[in-house]
Formats: structure tokens, C-alpha cells, sequence
């Protein structure tokens, strides 16, 4: 005889949830970064003279050198799509009414994944000259989502 | 070893910093919902102390009980033979005063959370436990205990159907 048989009375599965919450700080150069966005609707980006290149989203060290970085440049508020995608289903799998355009504009020598709008699908390119839009200044909050999104210049 | 350190390297943050909005952050709350299927071993556990019963299994083999009950041995890796209802009675293996909850926050009455090898299995076979209805201090290895079970109404087939285990007297026979 084996363990074969369960208690009728036994629970089939058991069920709970976990409380999972957490709280994210930039980072030194993400501070400086985010507070530009919410403080001046400006987007910075730190140069490295040694390697020639200017990071943005701004970054505290250069990735190739390993230096510190303390250049610190307004790299305007436009860029060039150097890809993008659409999407038909939302965040929980849910199909789209009207597809979203995600696309990763080019900044300097890095960029920012973000939505685009203001554009037909149809008609977005890439190499695409494309401008942030902010919101109004009382509504930021030093979040990503204070620029709503990128639309053609 | 930290005390001996005065000025840890990187940017200190204090709770004031964030409610005076001096830096940035994001918060999250991300849902942690979850189902996990109890099986046929830890099912029937959990059915058996809805009734009050701490359930073991057997393996004929290897004359081994184990609690919680599981379907397979552990030494032989063959299928374990039968449930066994164990005792609700046990000796304390080990223990520790917790003066913190699970979310980290202090206490100053401690929680005393212990492994109890429970009457009816193989030596040093148990289950975690909290104990209750004793001085923190007067807790020790080797102490006989009882589980304090919730009222049958009240129970739902959960490892809190016993609230605690508290000390039990004994005649020494």
C-alpha cells in the first residue's frame, strides 16, 4: 500500500498573496537627471572627453573607461527613432484597441524607450526626427512618465 | 564589526529625505498572488489538523515516521507506506527569542519560534512552531510541550489551527 489516497477534507491548493512593495532611488547621476526633467523639462546627458561619447540617460561613470564623468550637457529635448515597435495587447495581455508605438529614441550616444504619438503607424521611420513632450510642469513628478511622449519634430 | 566603522562609503538616505521630498523615487506595489497545490501528503496534513490531528508518514522499510507527512522516503526513495496519526505532544529540539517580526519591526515581548520533535515520530523529527503561555527565559532544549489548537469551528486546515505549543508538566514514570 502506498500514499495514494488525500483527505477529502484536505485544502486542493493553498492560497494567499504576498505583500511586495518597493521603493527605487535614482542614483547620483539618476537624481540630477529626473530633477532636470521634473525641475526644467530639460534632459541631460554627461560627456566623457577621454572617449568622446555623451551618455543619456546621464551617467555617473563611462562605461568604456571607467572614468567619472562631470560634464554635464543639456542634449535638447529632440532625438531620432532607431527603432521601434507596436504594440496590439496591453500590460496584462488584454488586446488594444488602437495599437501603441514604443520606440527607442536616439540621444546622443544612448536614448530613451519610450511611447510615440501624434504619428500614424504607418508613417513613422526610422531616422525619424522625433521632440519629447512634457507635462505641464505642476503635474511632474521626477518620473519617466513626466514626459508623456515623443512626438515628429 | 560595523560599529567600528564611522563613514560607510555611498549616500545615506533617512526616512526624512523621502517625506521632504530632498530625492526622488519611485514606489511600487506589485501584486503577489499566488496558489500552490498542497498534494497528496501536505494536503492530507493540513486536512488532519483541521481535525485536530498532527499526521506523519510511515516507511515500513527503513522503520522511519516523518512529520509533515511526505509520499516518498527520503532514505530509500521509496514510496512511504501509510499515514500515522501522531501525538500533539513534543519535546522542544531547538528555539530562538525573536525580538523582531517578520516585516522587521521591533518587539519587546519575543516571539518564540522552535523546531518540536513531535511524540509518535522518529527522534528528531518535527515541526516549526511557535511556543506560548511561557517566560522567554525559562524555555529550554528538551522541554515537553502541547499544542494549544484554535476551536474545531475555527479551524481551516492550516499549520495556524494550532496557535502554539505551550509546556506541559509530567510524571517522571
Amino acid at each position: 500500500m502506498t500514499l495514494l489516497k488525500k483527505n477529502p477534507q484536505a485544502p486542493s491548493a493553498w492560497q494567499d498573496e504576498m505583500p511586495v512593495t518597493n521603493r527605487y532611488t535614482y542614483g547620483i547621476a539618476g537624481e540630477r537627471f529626473f530633477r532636470a526633467i521634473k525641475d526644467d523639462g530639460r534632459i541631460l546627458g554627461t560627456h566623457c572627453p577621454h572617449c568622446n561619447r555623451t551618455y543619456v540617460p546621464a551617467a555617473i561613470f563611462c562605461e568604456r573607461c571607467l572614468s567619472e564623468l562631470n560634464e554635464w550637457v543639456d542634449v535638447g529635448t529632440t532625438g531620432v527613432v532607431h527603432t521601434y515597435t507596436s504594440l496590439f495587447v496591453d500590460y496584462d495581455g488584454e488586446p488594444l484597441e488602437e495599437p501603441v508605438l514604443i520606440a527607442f529614441v536616439r540621444i546622443g550616444d544612448g536614448g530613451i524607450i519610450h511611447r510615440l504619438d501624434g504619428v500614424d503607424p504607418d508613417e513613422v521611420e526610422i531616422g525619424m526626427q522625433v521632440e519629447a513632450v512634457f507635462k505641464p510642469a505642476s503635474e511632474r513628478q521626477g518620473s519617466i512618465l513626466d514626459i508623456l511622449h515623443f512626438r515628429p519634430v | 564589526m560595523t560599529a567600528r566603522i564611522k563613514d560607510f562609503p555611498g549616500t545615506p538616505l533617512s526616512e526624512e529625505d523621502f517625506l521632504e521630498g530632498k530625492v526622488l523615487y519611485l514606489h511600487a506595489d506589485m501584486q503577489g498572488i499566488f496558489a500552490w497545490d498542497t498534494g497528496i501528503a501536505i494536503g492530507s496534513y493540513l486536512g488532519g489538523l483541521k481535525d485536530g490531528v498532527i499526521l506523519g508518514s510511515r516507511c515500513r522499510h527503513c522503520r522511519k515516521t516523518v512529520v509533515p507527512p511526505r509520499t516518498v522516503c527520503e532514505w530509500c526513495f521509496n514510496p512511504m507506506n501509510e499515514f500515522i496519526e501522531l501525538e500533539d505532544t513534543g519535546t522542544v529540539n531547538t528555539f530562538s527569542l525573536c525580538y523582531v517580526t517578520w516585516d522587521v519591526k521591533r518587539i519587546k515581548e519575543p516571539e518564540i519560534p522552535a523546531v518540536i520533535d513531535i511524540d509518535g515520530a522518529s527522534p528528531h523529527h518535527g515541526i516549526m512552531h511557535k511556543l506560548g503561555e511561557v517566560e522567554p527565559e525559562k524555555v529550554h532544549f528538551g522541554m515537553r510541550v502541547k499544542a494549544v489548537w484554535k476551536p474545531p469551528e475555527e479551524r481551516e486546515g492550516a499549520i495556524t489551527d494550532i496557535l502554539y505549543f505551550k509546556p506541559i508538566e509530567e510524571k517522571s514514570s
